[in-house]
């Protein structure tokens, strides 16, 4: 729907629907195995490759210069066919969103030109967490004009395929955090191995402990939660568009499976009550759309209280995703529930992906706080 | 003052008295010490959640992913150990005859822990439901006296039922669809038994079970008149195991595939053959099968609606636990008035979906009901106190007279009226689709108030949801489970009302 407004990115649609297509479908499945293997790594590279780590990169830090809609339209057709790949865009991007936020644009470029590879250029971050909801245990001492980090911080992702992390520390003796950009290959770096989680397995997250790192701060001390906020806002816009992609899996594979599984005599599409469930499918992702479109468009526009949009769109969408998924099993029956399908690792990256930027009852809260201020 | 006559009138009226208040009709019949039994029974499963079922359920989990070959013989051993696999099967036929309907708490208990694990030990007591649905006594014995045998001698017996195939599985549990469908397991009769062919799918526990009631069809184009139930043993010539399937969740408990390929089974390995039941006034041939069919699913589907409540209670027992020891915002999650009552929301439907499963307890302790025989007073009492030995001396030889099958036949065929029969099935069905529901919305909520933490497998709060979702599905889809509710309560009062006909 957003390349009907924006017909120039129309481009991006084309390539993200390829990309997905090519690299994704066929083998969503083996991209989802436990125990995890470095069976994306080729995914990810050509990703790289191709720009879709670098959507809303300005292009003199290397990347392609777009505002958010074309971030939502790779996610959303990306998310379609494996929404890992999703996660690892989108926590790319709201790495590279909080460091913009800083004003730390040279840093950026710095990452961008001398990665070697799509690993060196990925930046990991905690991206299911609103640190100033749970706080953070990293720990900062300010030694002249340097930082030496300690303490341990949990489920940073693609901390196992990153070479660096954003996190959050608080500095000693202040109020507020900062962020910090560290070098994961540091000595001080404990790395566990991959958490295993309900959903996004090709997007893993490690848990690390920093003993003595050197940390490079990020924009102001303590002005890290401005930086979350600014970026979060934006990219509660792409949360919403993985979600829709989502949606949208979910749903065409209910529709082509239900024309061709039968029971009772006939196609179980020809039974309303299977048939009302897939109105109700169609119904939720033709809201999905508008609602990516007209948040995407709410920021691109700085029209007012465009950050409430952008929320409301993500925590509306998490909650359909989450029911229609369940909805998407469902009308496969047995097979829904197995891993020959795509819908049951749609159900579990839906709910998954309902999690990020922290606690969904809370980002509520926020809305009618930041509705009263 | 109301006369009787007027009374009886508007007591008939919907909703009928009789189906609405089961519970009240019923507890005054049942034996008063039958609770006592309840409460030692939840109290053993609690210890067996400590000791066995908490220690290894995300060991489990994560070992299946590790190992697609898992089968879950280590849990059985256990539960084996334990005395799961005869506690339930009656003194009739040599199992501990522990009360019936305890079962169900039994299963909300080990569901909070993992509901793999309760399936991995419940699943068994569905393949002694239809073994007992067939009525065929001396068989059986025969069957449960081989599960009492395995716990006795440390190799485990379990009873599977298998009935959905590749191309039917709504369609298997509807007589009324399945002559529609596309069955495919065949029971060619021949000379002293019957040749089978085709396969089962989605069979939990298969792998590793010794008995499987297997319904087959004598004539696949006109199934629900020629329904035929096997005791095939594993080890069977022409019968072998196929893939077990990779699932979400529940991956405790294996999902099998059952090849039959010239399969013969003797006659006395044949629980039931439809073409042998004798039409009664009130029941055609398809009508007796699908009276099978739901004295089955009766219990079974108020047992799925007791592992809902277990998952749903399980779920809102980590939300609890987290918010205890969350701080959000600079304070206790659990003193934030939102996750309060969120939390009470949580609670409330572990209530409701339990009282759900209770009532379709009492429903099937009424008259008609399959849990009411062992209930009545002096059955009940005599079944407790008879050592037995005593109960083998002068019970069990009269299975094979024609008189107690005559007999079994007149209390559980002819003695269950069709109102009993839609009082018992509409009640397990809402007991099924609510109480799964409330485990799938109990899970939905625990994650979304535990975000991140919620997500990782370490936490065990994740796989609440993953195994939750397979609960929606089996023993009939919830979508099918609302369609025989229908069908049992509500389309008898419209005469113009038709289902499965659209």
């Amino acid at each position: 729907m957003l390349t009907t407004i924006k017909c120039e990115l129309k481009s991006f649609e084309d390539l993200a629907h390829s990309f997905a297509v090519k690299e994704l479908a066929a083998n969503r499945e083996e991209h989802d195995r436990y125990p995890f293997g470095p069976f994306f790594d080729s995914v990810v590279t050509k990703a790289h490759e191709v720009g879709l780590l670098g959507a809303t990169l300005p292009e003199e830090c290397g990347g392609i210069g777009q505002d958010i809609s074309a971030l939502c339209i790779i996610l959303d057709h990306i998310c379609a066919a494996d929404a890992s790949l999703g996660g690892i865009i989108f926590t790319n991007a709201l790495s590279q969103e909080i460091i913009l936020a800083a004003g730390n644009k040279d840093l950026l470029a710095d990452i961008m030109g001398n990665a070697a590879d799509a690993r060196a250029a990925l930046i990991a971050c905690t991206s299911f967490a609103n640190p100033a909801e749970t706080g953070t245990t990293l720990e900062a001492v300010k030694i002249e004009d340097s930082y030496l980090l300690n303490g341990a911080i949990e489920y940073v992702v693609l901390g196992g395929l990153s070479g660096q992390a954003l996190v959050p520390a608080k500095i000693k003796g202040q109020e507020g955090y900062s962020y910090f950009l560290v070098n994961l290959s540091d000595r001080g770096i404990a790395k566990s191995q991959p958490v295993f989680s309900l959903g996004l397995h090709a997007c893993s997250a490690v848990d690390l402990k920093l003993v003595g790192v050197a940390g490079k701060i990020i924009g102001q001390e303590g002005a890290g939660a401005k930086y979350f906020n600014h970026a979060s806002d934006r990219m509660h816009a792409a949360v919403a568009a993985v979600q829709c992609g989502i949606m949208k899996g979910s749903f065409h594979e209910a529709l082509d499976y239900s024309q061709q599984r039968c029971q009772g005599g006939k196609e179980i599409i020809n039974w309303s009550g299977l048939r009302m469930i897939l109105g109700q499918m169609a119904v939720q992702v033709k809201i999905a759309e508008m609602v990516v479109s007209e948040a995407a468009m709410a920021v691109e526009n700085q029209e007012y209280q465009w950050n409430l949009y952008t929320r409301a769109a993500a925590l509306h969408l998490s909650e359909l995703a989450c029911k229609l998924t369940t909805d998407g099993i469902q009308c496969l029956g047995g097979n829904g529930y197995m891993k020959d399908y795509g819908q049951e690792k749609r159900f579990r990256d839906a709910k998954h992906v309902q999690a990020f930027l922290g606690l969904a009852p809370m980002k509520k809260l926020s809305i009618i706080k930041d509705m009263l201020a | 003052m109301i006369s009787p006559k007027e009374d009886i009138s508007l007591l008939e009226r919907e909703p009928r008295f009789e189906d609405s208040f089961c519970s009240i009709q019923a507890v005054p019949k049942i034996p008063k010490i039958q609770h006592k039994e309840t409460r030692i029974l939840v109290s053993h499963a609690r210890r067996f959640n400590d000791e066995v079922v908490r220690p290894l359920a995300l060991k489990t989990d994560l070992h299946s992913f590790e190992d697609p070959e898992y089968l879950p013989w280590d849990l059985v051993k256990k539960a084996n150990e334990w005395g799961f696999y005869t506690m339930f099967i009656p003194k009739l036929f040599g199992g501990q005859g522990w009360s019936l309907p305890s079962h169900t708490y039994v299963i909300e208990e080990l569901s909070s822990a993992c509901v793999g694990i309760a399936n991995v030990i419940f699943v068994h007591y569905l393949g002694f439901m239809t073994c007992l649905a067939s009525w065929n006594m001396p068989l059986v014995n025969r069957i449960c006296r081989d599960v009492a045998e395995g716990e006795r001698t440390g190799n485990p017996c379990l009873i599977t039922l298998a009935i959905t195939e590749p191309g039917a599985g709504t369609d298997v549990e509807e007589v009324e669809l399945v002559d529609r469908g596309r069955v495919t397991c065949l029971a060619e009769k021949v000379k002293g038994g019957y040749i089978v062919n085709g396969s089962k799918i989605f069979i939990s526990m298969g792998h590793v079970s010794t008995w499987h009631a297997v319904v087959a069809y004598s004539d696949l184009k006109k199934p629900s008149e020629n329904t035929v139930i096997l005791a095939v043993k594993t080890g069977t010539k022409g019968f072998s195991f196929g893939k077990h399937e990779d699932k979400m969740g529940q991956r405790a408990c294996c999902a099998s595939e059952l090849v039959f390929e010239d399969c013969f089974i003797p006659d006395d390995c044949v629980l039931c053959d439809s073409r042998d039941f004798h039409n009664s006034p009130i029941r055609s041939t398809a009508d007796l099968v699908n009276q099978l069919i739901h004295y089955v699913v009766e219990v079974t589907r108020a047992s799925v609606g007791a592992f809902g409540t277990g998952v749903a209670r399980g779920a809102y027992e980590h939300a609890l636990k987290f918010a205890g020891e969350t701080a959000v915002d600079g304070k206790l999650l659990i003193n934030h008035e939102w996750a309060q009552i969120m939390l009470a929301e949580m609670y409330k439907n572990v209530i409701a979906a339990r009282l759900a499963y209770v009532e379709a307890n009492y429903s099937n302790s009424l008259n008609g009901g399959v849990l009411n025989f062992l209930q009545i007073k002096p059955v009940y009492y005599y079944m407790k106190f008879v050592p037995q030995t005593v109960i083998d001396l002068f019970v069990v030889p009269f299975y094979k007279t024609k008189i107690f099958n005559w007999f079994m036949r007149q209390v559980f065929v002819e003695g269950q009226s069709v109102e009993a029969q839609h009082r018992c099935s509409g009640w397990s069905s809402i007991a099924k689709f609510f109480g799964t529901d409330m485990g799938m919305k109990n899970s939905q909520m625990a994650l979304e108030m535990m975000g991140q933490t919620g997500l990782r497998h370490d936490q065990g709060t994740e796989k609440i949801l993953r195994d939750s979702k397979l609960l929606q599905i089996y023993e009939g889809t919830n979508q099918l489970n609302r369609l025989n509710l229908f069908n049992c309560l509500i389309a008898r009062n419209v005469s113009q009302a038709r289902v499965f006909e659209e």
